[in-house]
């Protein structure tokens, strides 16, 4: 017995049972919370979208049914093309990120200011830049208000939320004020790495603050501004904030979110807003995947210092030069 | 230095999406409290259990047969009263126990302020000692009203004298008086209706629309209010659609089994005409000019100093518009104008019922007992609060005055069984009625924008009703 005892004590002291032991009791917490918080509501959620469920009561199997119903559902589709301005948004979101961090880059007075200044509203809660642009855009409130300073006619100044026209820009607008400070900080830490005596290099060769932007800045933070693209992109599919607090999603500017929170909470289709979250998730995964072949195709994935599509370009070019110079050859 | 720039990345990556996810959990909830926080505890009517309890007996007398200010002159005891208007226990109601401990000498009378009422009355009942009188929480079901309080008297007696005893009712036993009550109708200034040369009240819809009009003609201020923005003033349409549009208690539970409950009816009542009078006076311009930047805090000092003539909203906002301004009395409240085979009816329902202790000493509860008798028959809470009165025959207080002749109906409670069957039909066909504020909102944008006409919405509402019907399994039968 005593033999076999310390054999056992010895076996588990050994470096190998040791090591699989650390391991896994230290992976043991981090994926319990994983799979206790993450997948195992998830797997809920999948479940759920298959029954007929109410917060109480008893659920009730209806298969694909809540699916089906997430396709043929008008307003469902028309919350999809609300997402477009918010897209939209985001380019111009990302343009105006990247105008300033570049400013920002090479030395300015007033830095630490501006910096600050144009990423606080980032620090602000949705909810409230929420409440701020309610009253901003409210009839002769704020921004009436200013703009009839500049001496324009209270009556030709448009109903900011009200008009279908113009509401979801408004909306959009107040997302990119929020979110473009934290894009240009981003950008700005990626572009902190790059050497300044590039900079210098370049304009002893005679390039202007375009071509610095262009050829070496832009080149040195594609990844960055790939991953910000997809970030912004996935993020205008999944707008809530504003149209929830601002119009409560009416007068056509609910967003997918909106609609799919009405659907829960006020008519109680728990079922139906569990399939249309599935549905807003292969969707989403579908435009990364499809942004990620695009900009492998465009950028190579911003690792390469060619993409792939101008090592094509080269090649072609080298073959035709190629080919010429044979032809020259023959011809000579 | 590739790889270096390639951690870097991730890293930055890692955080904003970190950031970002974060970011998305807050937003959902914070803003879920917006609605209705204004409403200052009415109580739900509440669909009871069949079984019958026998009440506990005991030395203390039942309300009706002790008369205040005679019965017990010599008791000493002390009453502690829970409430939930931490806003007023230290001014208007310490008034009041002020005021009995002068009747009652060797009586204290003390209250308690709580806020969260609710929740911490869920857990204080329980424990069993907690004080005299408290506000019945709308939590405790029927059933259980007996193991926490003592009865106050026989339905059969109480029910001729006080408004709302059904609701705190189990087995022929009232445990629970409700605080008095509170109807549905129409706030408005009455100074700048008058200044319209209104000198009647409106009772149909269209008459209504004609008394917005000279609004809007007369004076500056606007005619009707929507709130829009807020989303849940619009959902306050759907509270007039049963009783007052209709005059039956029982509309709500026959509505699930009704073909088109929304269809336009030729004498102008049923939920037709409600929505009627939101659409048209959309249509007619008779609202404010944007309401997708309205906002509810600042209509409450509009209405009080007569920017805003009219708001559709439950008789609970009385009192928030006559304390926003220094114009209280211009404040008043009308019934919705819809008159029934000549008869116009509001809703009513009773706000929080008065509890007394079961496990409190006997002196205790009948001190307690003599203090709620006085309350709510001889102190002056009714007026001071603007509700129906405990008293069936109590005069109404003067913000009620146009409510005289008006007959007041509360919802009669579902069949049993079918408690659950309205909301079913009502969830299932996205009709929404008193919970989904959207629909409501869309009839606004309709008019707004002139895309549809009210008959187009509300043969689509029939629509989705039916196809709520059929989800919920109900054959249609009227």
């Amino acid at each position: 017995m005593e033999q076999e005892k310390r054999t056992f004590s010895q076996w588990f002291l050994s470096r190998k049972v040791q090591r699989v032991l650390v391991i896994t009791t230290f992976m043991f917490v981090p994926l319990l919370l994983l799979v206790v918080f993450t997948y195992f509501p998830f797997g809920k959620m999948v479940q759920f979208s298959f029954y007929d469920k109410k917060y109480i009561g008893e659920m009730r199997w209806v298969g694909l049914k809540n699916y089906i119903d997430v396709f043929q559902r008008e307003e469902i589709f028309q919350a999809l093309f609300v997402s477009v301005y918010y897209m939209g948004g985001a380019i111009v979101q990302m343009a105006l990120a990247l105008f300033f961090a570049t400013m920002m880059v090479f030395k300015v007075k007033g830095e630490a200011f501006f910096k600050a200044g144009i990423f606080f509203p980032y620090l602000i809660g949705g909810i409230a830049v929420g409440f701020i642009f309610k009253f901003f855009y409210a009839r002769g409130m704020v921004f009436d208000t200013i703009l009839q300073m500049f001496g324009m006619d209270i009556e030709n100044i448009p109903l900011w939320l009200q008009d279908k026209s113009i509401n979801n820009i408004s909306l959009v607008a107040t997302s990119v004020w929020r979110y473009m400070g934290q894009n240009m900080v981003l950008f700005l830490g990626a572009m902190m790495s790059v050497d300044p005596d590039l900079y210098e290099a370049a304009s002893l060769d005679g390039a202007n603050k375009w071509h610095q932007f262009r050829y070496i800045i832009m080149p040195s933070i594609k990844s960055i501004i790939v991953l910000n693209l997809i970030l912004s992109i996935s993020g205008s599919l999944s707008a809530f904030e504003p149209p929830y607090v601002i119009t409560n999603g009416t007068m056509g500017t609910g967003t997918y979110f909106v609609i799919m929170n009405r659907l829960a909470h006020e008519n109680q289709k728990v079922g139906l807003a569990c399939a249309m979250a599935i549905v807003l998730l292969a969707i989403i995964i579908l435009c990364t995947v499809a942004q990620k072949l695009f900009f492998k195709y465009v950028f190579d994935d911003g690792t390469a210092d060619e993409s792939k599509a101008a090592v094509r370009r080269r090649k072609q070019e080298e073959k035709r030069k190629k080919a010429e110079a044979k032809r020259g050859g023959a011809a000579v | 230095m590739k790889k270096k720039s390639l951690k870097r990345t991730m890293a930055l990556a890692l955080v904003a999406g970190m950031t970002m996810s974060l970011a998305a959990c807050g937003g959902n909830d914070s803003a879920a409290g917006t609605d209705g926080a204004d409403n200052n505890g009415v109580a739900a009517t509440e669909a009871g259990g069949g079984a019958v309890g026998g009440g506990t007996e005991s030395g203390v007398p039942s309300i009706d047969a002790i008369t205040v200010g005679e019965d017990y002159k010599d008791l000493t005891a002390s009453v502690k009263i829970l409430t939930n208007r931490t806003d007023i226990v230290d001014t208007v109601y310490k008034g009041y126990a002020d005021q009995f401990m002068a009747l009652y000498p060797n009586i204290t009378v003390e209250y308690e302020g709580i806020t969260d009422y609710e929740e911490s009355l869920n857990l204080r009942l329980t424990t069993g000692d907690w004080g005299e009188l408290c506000f019945i929480p709308t939590s405790v079901a029927k059933n259980e009203l007996e193991n926490y309080f003592i009865p106050l008297g026989d339905y059969g007696t109480l029910d001729a004298i006080y408004n709302f005893c059904e609701e705190k009712t189990f087995g022929e036993k009232v445990y629970g008086i409700a605080n008095g009550g509170t109807a549905s109708g129409i706030a408005y200034n009455k100074k700048v209706w008058a200044e319209a040369g209104i000198t009647e009240m409106p009772k149909t819809p269209d008459e209504f629309l004609a008394d917005l009009q000279l609004i809007k003609d007369n004076t500056e201020s606007i005619p009707l209010y929507t709130n829009f923005a807020a989303g849940w003033p619009m959902g306050a349409w759907d509270a007039y659609t049963d009783v007052a549009a209709t005059g039956d208690p029982d509309f709500k539970n026959k509505m699930p089994y009704m073909k088109d409950p929304f269809a336009k009816r030729d004498d102008m009542t049923g939920p037709y005409a409600v929505y009627y009078c939101l659409y048209e006076s959309v249509a007619r311009g008779l609202i404010e000019e944007d309401p997708a930047s309205t906002d509810w805090e600042s209509s409450k000092t509009r209405i009080n100093n007569g920017e805003i003539a009219t708001m559709v909203l439950g008789s609970w906002c009385v009192n928030q518009f006559k304390e926003a301004g220094d114009n209280p009395d211009d404040i008043g409240y009308m019934p919705f104008p819809i008159t029934v085979d000549g008869k116009q009816y509001a809703g009513a329902g009773g706000n929080y019922g008065f509890g007394i202790a079961k496990d409190a000493p006997e002196e205790n509860q009948i001190a307690a007992m003599l203090y709620l008798k006085w309350l709510i028959e001889e102190s002056s809470i009714y007026e001071d609060e603007g509700s129906i009165p405990a008293r069936k025959d109590a005069p109404y207080p003067d913000v009620l005055a146009d409510f005289e002749g008006v007959e007041l109906l509360s919802n009669n409670p579902a069949p049993a069984g079918e408690e659950d069957l309205f909301d079913n039909v009502n969830n299932y066909g996205e009709v929404g009625i008193n919970n989904d504020d959207y629909p409501d909102c869309a009839i606004l944008e309709a008019a707004l924008y002139g895309e549809r006409t009210l008959d187009e919405i509300m043969d689509e509402w029939n629509q989705k009703w039916a196809a709520g019907q059929e989800a919920a399994g109900v054959t249609v039968t009227e």
